[in-house]
């Protein structure tokens, strides 16, 4: 039986070649997506998952919590975890650990230096108690006691030691910054599974006092938090969570301010469970260099993979309830030789899924395409080899089964339940109600691909908004490159900018902090007091010298710039100004800011440019000069412009490297420009268009093909009345538009319902920004007029054809 | 009694008028009968037939097939009913034409749940008996009308019904093919199968030993004319 039913299916899908292609294409290319969506979502759900005692496991963050609301943030301070060791009970082990970025680790015995090594933490034994590790060599009692001592991981000893057994490794001595030397005490395998504990160094804590972390370690402060502090700790078997969770608020409420406490502000410390860690992108996970993996982002991509799917479904249906008619001469010969409804639907579900199937067969090759396209979506450790997985195979197996039945089940009723008197003496009715079916199905299609083409339009205007807003700082033409921050000494940075002002190709050269717009974040709190009440503003700090105002093209409203680098002068941007409570900028001049006990003036006004990405509106800005070189220098970039005319780009930044290395022949030399770093504010926005037009053209194009299908369909069984109307002086203008109209109409509805649908998720998508572009009605209307000329184009390619057919022929054939 | 039918009706509304397709049709049917049911177009022959073949139902009286009340038996023991007695020869054939020869006339085995081993000594069989075992691997659209009817007929046959259902068997073939076929329908009569046929040749209508006239839906004691 079955082998009857797979051969019929056979013989079907290949006699109607055309129609079997657009039903495996469509199904196709949903199931890639879905696939590729599939790995991505088992891959980020299965970090962590396997560490002994897991459900014990806690990493401590800190909530700032004050009446306007909870900042959240993924350090802590140094004392936290000696306060929980004596004040919190029902914990097992307790342990601290500070990220380390070492300039560079020297493996003595081999004389070989290996610069930036990541994933480097000080930390203290009982690290290893709370992360269970397998030790390859040493062992977890004895080490990370003593300063000076350092375990591996197998994978970073094997770079270190290349093919040295792990055992010949313990007592080797590794030296950080030519300064610090450690012992291998102990070598770690590294995790099979997927974890967001990546570390790879595990250098003993008091050895972190020899290090320039020993101001971190050693501060006492209680409210000073750290983003390279962390705690993880493991509650005894049995002691719920929420006793923990209590306890760290009474302590935080024990050490907080009590004036501030009593105002509702606090800092509170909270024990985030290991199953958060891999998705809370509050707080982060210890690898910043890998964008988080969100729930968010996985639940939009789901949706787009779910609507993939449904078109390539409706495909189905309406290609397969459209044929229907010819398939009823078989229902109709195979009740009559005894199969009941239930054997019917079986045979129709099983051809379903055979065709399934063979989609699904492709798709595996194009989902493996897929994985190189939104290479920037998936995480690197994503890789084809998941596709064995069981739960993946699994997965797989179940959707093809749902898909089978949701493409496969209307159909089957639909076939199954022709009378076979009607069909054997050819009186099937014209079935209206399935054909009404069909344009609801059609026109939900153009629903979907119309809400994508419109989201599509929106999101490209935003971003071409977001590009190119003149955000009131130059960026052509101007790079910066970062200075050693190790070295810190002012006169070398002069020497490097001197040295650079002989190139004739650069001009404009500042020494300064980071550039008007940019990441970085150096804000601080200020008082001012007006007409006898205070008020607090956290300003944005800009560091640079004279020459950095015209560089970037910075504006001065009133006053003047600093008189030199290093005096205590601030020029307030116009935010600021307002902030403080003027108007006009020459009322803000010579007034003073308070830090502290100490008071400081205002000298000039500037005009107001964006420091952020166009998502956040412009916040308080003060430009100093490097106010802080006798504890810290904060001119750390220099910045340049190169003469637009000039030819040999690659030569003049040559040059500068020269340069550079003579000064700095230890550091390497990065140069940023300006242009770019703005451009790389909004590349999650281009990721997201990237995936939009994707998603757009996919949808666009299963549509286009079951139009098609519809098209080719309904116009053959059409012939006989065009060769009628032909014969009777129908021009083909008139037989396009009557072949068309039924088509249009759908469109014209779709797009009626589409277009307040793709409004309403534009305008939230919008909102993550402070600066938008309009949602003007010619995207609308471009959207709609795209979508009719493609189908227009699509129609024409059969219905001209069957128009133009000479009406003898098919009139003659009937 | 192989099936009885006591006053059948069966009508079509048309603008509130009910127009006869069937008008009290009573028929006594025994085993090993062969039947003829004579008639001019649009008389009823394949209606009756159809309502014989339970394919198609009626509004008034009783249809009593080997014992079993058809007329208010349920759909699925109808079905079981049919697809276990009665085979059906079509005008048209009505072969399928995904399929081959060997597979159209195994499809009736398959539906009766019959193990594989079983179904090929059968089909064989048949395919010998009908002389089409070189052509067991062609499509319908391979062979001749007649040679078609032939795997008909075998299809229709191959379940060993006891009663055959034939609409107008010959209507496509030329006289000699549609000799052939009605040779073979008196064959299969001989071997004791209920045959009752509808068609327009008196020719064809002789092979049978009964013949039933039919008009307008009724049935008519004396041929017209």
């Amino acid at each position: 039986m079955l082998k009857n039913y797979i051969k019929i299916a056979w013989r079907n899908i290949w006699n109607n070649k055309l129609f079997s292609f657009i039903n495996v294409i469509s199904l196709a290319i949903g199931f890639s997506a879905s696939f590729v969506i599939g790995l991505m979502v088992y891959y980020d759900f299965t970090f962590d998952k396997f560490h002994k005692d897991g459900d014990r496991i806690y990493r401590a963050t800190t909530q700032f919590i004050s009446p306007e609301g909870t900042d959240h943030f993924n350090g802590v301070n140094a004392l936290l975890a000696d306060a929980l060791k004596q004040d919190v009970s029902g914990l097992e082990n307790v342990s601290a650990f500070y990220t380390y970025r070492p300039l560079k680790v020297e493996v003595e015995s081999r004389d070989l230096v290996f610069k930036k090594p990541n994933h480097v933490i000080f930390t203290d034994s009982d690290y290893f108690k709370v992360i269970d590790y397998n030790w390859l060599a040493g062992n977890k009692a004895t080490s990370l006691l003593e300063p000076n001592e350092v375990v591996l991981t197998q994978q970073r000893a094997e770079s270190y030691f290349p093919n040295t057994p792990v055992e010949n490794l313990i007592g080797k001595i590794l030296m950080y910054n030519d300064s610090i030397p450690a012992k291998i005490t102990g070598v770690v395998a590294n995790f099979e599974e997927r974890s967001d504990f990546v570390f790879q160094e595990f250098i003993s804590l008091p050895t972190a006092l020899q290090s320039d972390l020993k101001s971190m370690v050693t501060n006492t402060i209680w409210d000073s938090y750290n983003s390279d502090a962390q705690v993880l700790f493991k509650t005894l078997p049995g002691v719920a969570g929420n006793t923990i969770q209590e306890q760290l608020d009474n302590l935080s409420k024990s050490r907080a301010d009590k004036d501030d406490l009593a105002d509702g502000e606090w800092s509170r410390f909270y024990a985030q469970p290991l199953e958060e860690l891999h998705f809370d992108t509050r707080y982060g996970t210890f690898d910043y260099s890998v964008p988080q993996a969100s729930k968010k982002v996985l639940l939009n991509l789901g949706i787009v993979a779910l609507f993939l799917l449904l078109l390539g479904s409706i495909n189905f249906i309406n290609l397969t309830t459209a044929q229907a008619t010819q398939r009823a001469r078989e229902i109709g010969i195979r009740k009559t030789l005894g199969s009941s409804k239930k054997q019917l639907i079986f045979q129709f579900l099983g051809e379903t899924f055979l065709l399934t199937l063979l989609s699904a067969l492709v798709s595996v090759v194009l989902a493996f395409w897929l994985l190189r396209v939104f290479a920037g979506f998936i995480p690197s450790g994503l890789n084809f080899g998941l596709f064995a997985n069981p739960w993946i195979i699994t997965a797989m197996l179940v959707l093809l089964v749902v898909v089978t039945l949701l493409s496969g089940m209307y159909p089957a009723f639909v076939l199954s339940g022709f009378k076979p008197v009607s069909v054997l003496k050819n009186r099937l009715s014209s079935q209206t109600s399935a054909t009404g079916f069909r344009k609801g199905l059609t026109v939900f299609q153009f629903v979907v691909a119309q809400v994508f083409i419109i989201g599509t339009l929106l999101v490209g205007k935003q971003i071409d908004y977001l590009m190119h807003k003149d955000i009131g700082v130059n960026t052509a033409n101007i790079a910066y490159v970062k200075l050693p921050w190790n070295d810190a000494a002012i006169t070398k940075k002069k020497l490097l900018k001197n040295k650079l002002a002989t190139i004739p190709e650069l001009s404009t050269i500042s020494l300064g902090g980071a550039p008007p717009a940019s990441m970085y974040i150096n804000s601080n709190l200020v008082e001012f007091s007006k007409d006898g009440e205070t008020i607090e503003v956290l300003q944005e700090q800009r560091f640079g010298d004279a020459t950095y105002f015209d560089l970037y093209g910075l504006e001065l409203l009133a006053g003047r710039k600093p008189i030199n680098d290093t005096i205590k002068e601030y020029v307030i941007n116009e935010t600021m100004l307002h902030k403080l409570g003027f108007t006009a900028p020459e009322e803000a001049v010579g007034q003073q800011l308070l830090m502290g006990s100490k008071s400081y003036p205002i000298v000039g006004v500037m005009r107001d440019f964006n420091e952020k990405p166009l998502n956040s509106d412009i916040q308080p800005v003060v430009f100093v000069g490097d106010i802080y070189r006798d504890w810290f220098s904060q001119f750390n970039m220099l910045h340049f412009k190169i003469e637009p005319k000039t030819q040999d780009l690659a030569g003049t930044l040559e040059k500068v490297e020269d340069i550079w290395k003579s000064v700095y022949p230890d550091s390497d030399f990065e140069i940023q420009f300006m242009d770019e770093t703005v451009a790389n504010f909004y590349r999650s926005q281009q990721r997201t268009q990237k995936l939009l037009n994707w998603a757009t053209g996919l949808a666009i194009l299963i549509s286009a093909l079951g139009l098609l299908a519809l098209v080719i369909y309904t116009t053959e069984r059409r012939i006989k009345e065009i060769g009628i109307r032909k014969v009777l002086g129908a021009s083909l203008m008139e037989l396009q538009v009557l072949l068309c109209k039924d088509f249009l109409k759908l469109i014209a509805i779709a797009f009626v319902i589409a277009a307040p649908i793709a409004y309403w998720r534009m305008h939230i998508w919008l909102e993550d920004f402070a600066y938008k572009t309009e949602m003007s009605w010619w995207v609308f209307a471009l959207s709609g007029i795209g979508m009719v000329v493609l189908a227009l184009a699509i129609m024409s390619f059969k219905t001209l054809r069957t128009a133009m057919r000479n009406p003898v022929k098919s009139l003659r054939t009937e | 009694m192989l099936l009885q039918l006591n006053h059948i009706y069966k009508w079509v509304k048309q603008g509130g008028k009910r127009v006869f397709l069937l008008n009290d049709i009573s028929l006594d049917v025994e085993e090993g009968e062969f039947i003829s049911i004579m008639g001019p177009s649009g008389s009823g022959k394949s209606t009756l037939l159809n309502v014989i073949g339970m394919l198609d139902e009626f509004q008034e009286g009783e249809y009593i097939f080997d014992g079993e009340p058809v007329h208010s038996l349920k759909e699925k023991q109808r079905a079981k009913l049919y697809k276990e007695y009665i085979g059906f020869v079509f005008q048209a054939y009505h072969l399928i034409d995904e399929l081959t020869v060997y597979e159209n006339i195994e499809t009736p085995l398959l539906y009766k749940n019959i193990k594989s081993s079983e179904r090929k000594a059968l089909v064989a069989d048949m395919l010998d008996r009908f002389n089409i075992v070189g052509k067991k691997d062609l499509f319908p659209a391979q062979l001749s009308g007649g040679q078609q009817q032939l795997v008909g007929i075998a299809r229709a046959l191959i379940a060993k019904p006891k009663l055959i259902l034939a609409d107008e068997p010959t209507g496509n073939l030329n006289s000699k093919q549609g000799e052939e076929i009605m040779e073979l329908f008196k064959e299969l009569n001989t071997e004791g199968v209920t045959i009752i046929q509808a068609t327009h040749s008196e020719s064809n209508a002789a092979y049978g030993n009964r013949i039933i006239h039919l008009l307008d839906g009724s049935k008519q004691l004396q041929p017209q004319n």
